[in-house]
């Protein structure tokens, strides 16, 4: 699980309105969280919109809503 | 397994967040639950009990939501730690499962975890009325087979197959216990089987799964003894067995195992969820309109307390007085009707003037909470939150630190970070609560005219309002430096799920509004009741002959100047309290709090408010209604026409009131509260720190706010009382 070259972008670097598909988890403890959650790898994610007063983003996973950190969006490497 | 049979038979119901679990919950035992902690915590413990013929009854347990067995916060630990230990009152003889079938694709983790530790378990497939709606057809009969459990649709809003589902609960308990099952769906790893076949000796009753959960988590669960520890973190290190890879593999499997057994079985007839809430959330997530909202609605919550309580407030506080009138004019005259009149139903208004404010506050916050408002406004303020050292959770329990600092102490336990929990802890008393709504209102009314402005907004509201900014300030900034001073511990989350937007299930609010009203009246109601019958014989009694002294003193001056007879009983009783235990009390503390206009009679209220804040207004009435010969007056009434017998000055005049307004906003006086953050940070260290740190704030600001507030103009001989109090 850990972070391979090339293998994504981060998902910070979305765009609001695009969506990106899993590739990979650059932390495995977030990753064990997000996981349990329903966010695998080859999940469709899809960024809603930022948060207000600069803060993580608002994202829409399959039929799930779930609210991220910066940091947390970091983590998640997508294509 | 234990070799007899469990009477009650117990169930704990699982599931993840916003499962629905709670409501069906509610639902399956109605008002009959009880709320207490689960042993050693405060996490909230809900039991209820379904009774059947045959006198059987069995007992269920609501376990905190979480998404899997893998914890990463304290309530979500405690559902692993009463699941992996035998010994545990909370056991389970089996397991009711909730999962929300819209989203049945990702409920499932949990499930299956559950099944591989052994336990007989039954899923509620709940919100069928909203699978409905939104076109979802599933086979409940084939997924039941093929999960292996029985299923059942049930809907916690329509009630939809409860009655099935307490029918299968039922005869569950009447089959004899089977011994755990060792079928597991997930195939252990070799290095897995190796620890599991190791740690067999030490746990006899566990399954394998559940001693590699054991394994997972020696380093925290509580009921594992030091060796005991010790003897798995050494087979632990000898097998090679790595925690976070494992769990990876072991989540991958089991999503493998379950998605194409709900593929099967569950067939979208369209595709529209969530249309309704991300259009919503456009708006009340909306980076400038969001924040916006939240505010707006905190200002309509107050002005609803503030506007709707006062009536009730004004039936029970005159009904309490003309009860009190009552009581002395049937009694014989003597220290019965007193105790009774002046100590017990003094004490007893002093609780139930409290209800509707509590009742408005937790209706309202709960109905928040029950649409899915909650979760937005954690993920709007995360970031902000933050740069106080907070939690965007933390927020919630900010909010509902507005109603009571205990259950928002409590709810900062999904709070993963240590540091950011510990200071929700420590800040969150400086959110007014709802004890010290009475004493604002009291106080207010003397300082601030009823007027009303821009139409809408009373003045008085808007007084109210600004000193629960001023808290929410204090809680801030004091967070800001703790922040500073405080080590950083470990890592910190928000990954928060926003749940659908549902309209309210006003069961769900009813219960939760039924439930603290009927704590707060029973836990907080015996305290304020007994100190405010403790308060009426302190200050009824004093030192032998001290009682007699003042009486012949007050004859004398009386005799001297010529007062009528009204006037020397008004005296004597006011030099009576002085010679009292309680007036030597507030003597004794007299010199700390003159500095900030108090004189000794506010010294008693504030002693006795250290217990509980919520005491002032009960011991004001206990302590004017012993001084005072008007029966028939209200303690607002008596308080505002307080005056200094030496200066004539008005006691409650604005500077001296709006110390003491500022001085309840900051000061720690909450025995409960304080006890509470022992629980929850395991040492007296912090509620200490707390203690001392907010009182101290309290007393500095007061003492600024007295000393620089100038004074009022000298009284005009017939000052007007404020328009409302004019009229009896």
């Amino acid at each position: 699980m850990a972070a391979v070259q090339n293998s994504g972008k981060p998902l910070v670097k979305v765009g609001v309105g695009d969506t990106g598909f899993v590739s990979d988890f650059t932390n495995d403890r977030i990753a064990g969280k997000l996981m349990a959650m329903g966010i695998l790898p080859g999940c469709a994610i899809k960024v809603v919109r930022r948060a207000p007063f600069g803060g993580g983003c608002y994202i829409k996973a399959d039929n799930i809503l779930l609210a991220l950190r910066k940091d947390e969006a970091c983590t998640i490497l997508v294509r | 397994m234990e070799p007899f049979i469990k009477e009650p038979f117990r169930i704990a119901v699982i599931g993840n967040p916003n499962s629905g679990k709670t409501s069906l919950f509610n639902l399956l035992t109605g008002l009959q639950q009880k709320v207490g902690n689960f042993p050693g915590v405060t996490v909230e413990r809900k039991t209820g009990h379904l009774i059947f013929p045959g006198g059987k009854s069995i007992e269920l347990t609501d376990l905190p939501g979480t998404y899997s067995v893998y914890p990463t916060s304290e309530d979500e630990r405690l559902v692993v730690q009463t699941l992996t230990d035998t010994q545990n009152t909370d056991y389970p003889d089996a397991v009711l499962y909730v999962a929300d079938v819209t989203r049945l694709e990702k409920h499932l983790l949990l499930f299956t975890q559950v099944k591989d530790m052994g336990f007989p378990v039954i899923l509620a497939l709940n919100m069928s009325d909203t699978a409905h709606a939104e076109g979802l057809e599933i086979n409940f009969e084939r997924l039941s087979r093929k999960l292996g459990v029985p299923a059942v649709a049930v809907s916690g809003r329509t009630g939809e197959g409860i009655e099935q589902l307490k029918q299968i609960l039922t005869d569950l308990s009447r089959q004899a216990p089977e011994g755990p099952s060792e079928h597991s769906v997930y195939r252990l790893s070799q290095e897995e089987a190796r620890l599991a076949t190791e740690l067999q000796d030490l746990f006899p009753y566990l399954t394998a799964y559940q001693r590699i959960l054991l394994a997972h988590h020696a380093g925290w669960l509580p009921h594992l003894s030091l060796p005991v520890r010790t003897k798995v973190l050494e087979a632990v290190e000898r097998t090679g067995f790595r925690d976070l890879a494992l769990q990876v593999r072991e989540t991958m499997q089991r999503f493998d195992y379950f998605t194409p057994i709900v593929q099967q079985n569950l067939r979208k007839t369209r595709e529209r969820p969530f249309t309704l809430t991300e259009r919503l959330d456009n708006l009340l997530t909306h980076r400038i309109a969001g924040p916006a909202i939240f505010f707006l609605l905190m200002l309509l919550v107050f002005q609803a307390i503030f506007t709707l309580a006062s009536y009730p407030m004004d039936w029970i506080e005159s009904g309490i007085s003309a009860l009190s009138a009552w009581t002395k004019s049937v009694l014989p005259p003597g220290w019965l009707a007193g105790l009774i009149g002046d100590g017990l139903l003094a004490g007893l208004g002093g609780v139930l003037v409290f209800i509707p404010q509590i009742a408005i506050l937790f209706f309202l916050i709960s109905l928040l909470e029950e649409v899915g408002y909650m979760a937005r406004a954690a993920f709007m303020f995360d970031r902000v939150m933050q740069a106080f050292g907070l939690n965007g959770r933390s927020i919630v329990a900010l909010i509902s630190g507005g109603a009571c600092a205990i259950p928002a102490i409590m709810s900062a336990r999904t709070i993963s970070n240590w540091k950011e929990r510990l200071i929700t802890i420590l800040v969150t008393p400086f959110i007014s609560c709802s004890a010290r709504i009475p004493v604002y209102t009291v106080l207010i009314a003397f300082v601030v005219p009823e007027k009303t402005v821009l139409g809408f907004f009373t003045l008085q509201g808007l007084a109210f309002m600004g000193l629960y900014l001023l808290g929410i300030a204090a809680a801030l900034l004091s967070a800001l430096v703790f922040k500073w001073i405080l080590r950083s511990g470990g890592t910190s989350y928000l990954m928060l799920e926003l749940p659908p937007y549902r309209p309210p299930l006003m069961r769900n609010v009813w219960i939760t509004v039924w439930e603290k009203v009927r704590s707060f009246t029973m836990e907080a109601g015996k305290v304020i009741l007994v100190i405010s019958m403790v308060l009426w014989v302190l200050a009824s009694y004093g030192p032998p002959g001290a009682m007699k002294n003042a009486q012949a003193r007050a004859e004398q001056i009386a005799r001297e100047k010529g007062l009528t007879p009204q006037e020397s009983g008004a005296l004597a009783a006011s030099l009576e309290m002085e010679a009292s235990f309680a007036g030597k009390a507030g003597k004794w503390i007299e010199p700390v709090i003159r500095p900030l206009g108090f004189d000794w009679k506010i010294g008693i209220a504030l002693i006795a408010s250290f217990a509980a804040r919520e005491v002032f207004v009960g011991a004001m009435a206990t302590i004017y209604s012993i001084s005072d010969q008007e029966d028939l007056l209200l303690i607002r009434q008596r308080m505002a026409m307080e005056h200094d017998p030496l200066t004539g000055k008005k006691v409650y005049d604005p500077p001296t009131t709006w110390a003491l307004l500022i001085f309840y906003v900051f000061a720690m006086q909450c025995m409960s509260t304080l006890a509470v953050v022992r629980r929850e940070t395991l040492s007296w260290k912090w509620p200490l720190i707390q203690f001392l740190f907010m009182t101290g704030l309290a007393y500095l600001s007061a003492w600024a706010v007295a000393a620089f507030l100038p004074p009022p103009p000298p009284p005009p001989p017939s000052s007007p009382p404020p328009p409302h109090l004019a009229t009896p």
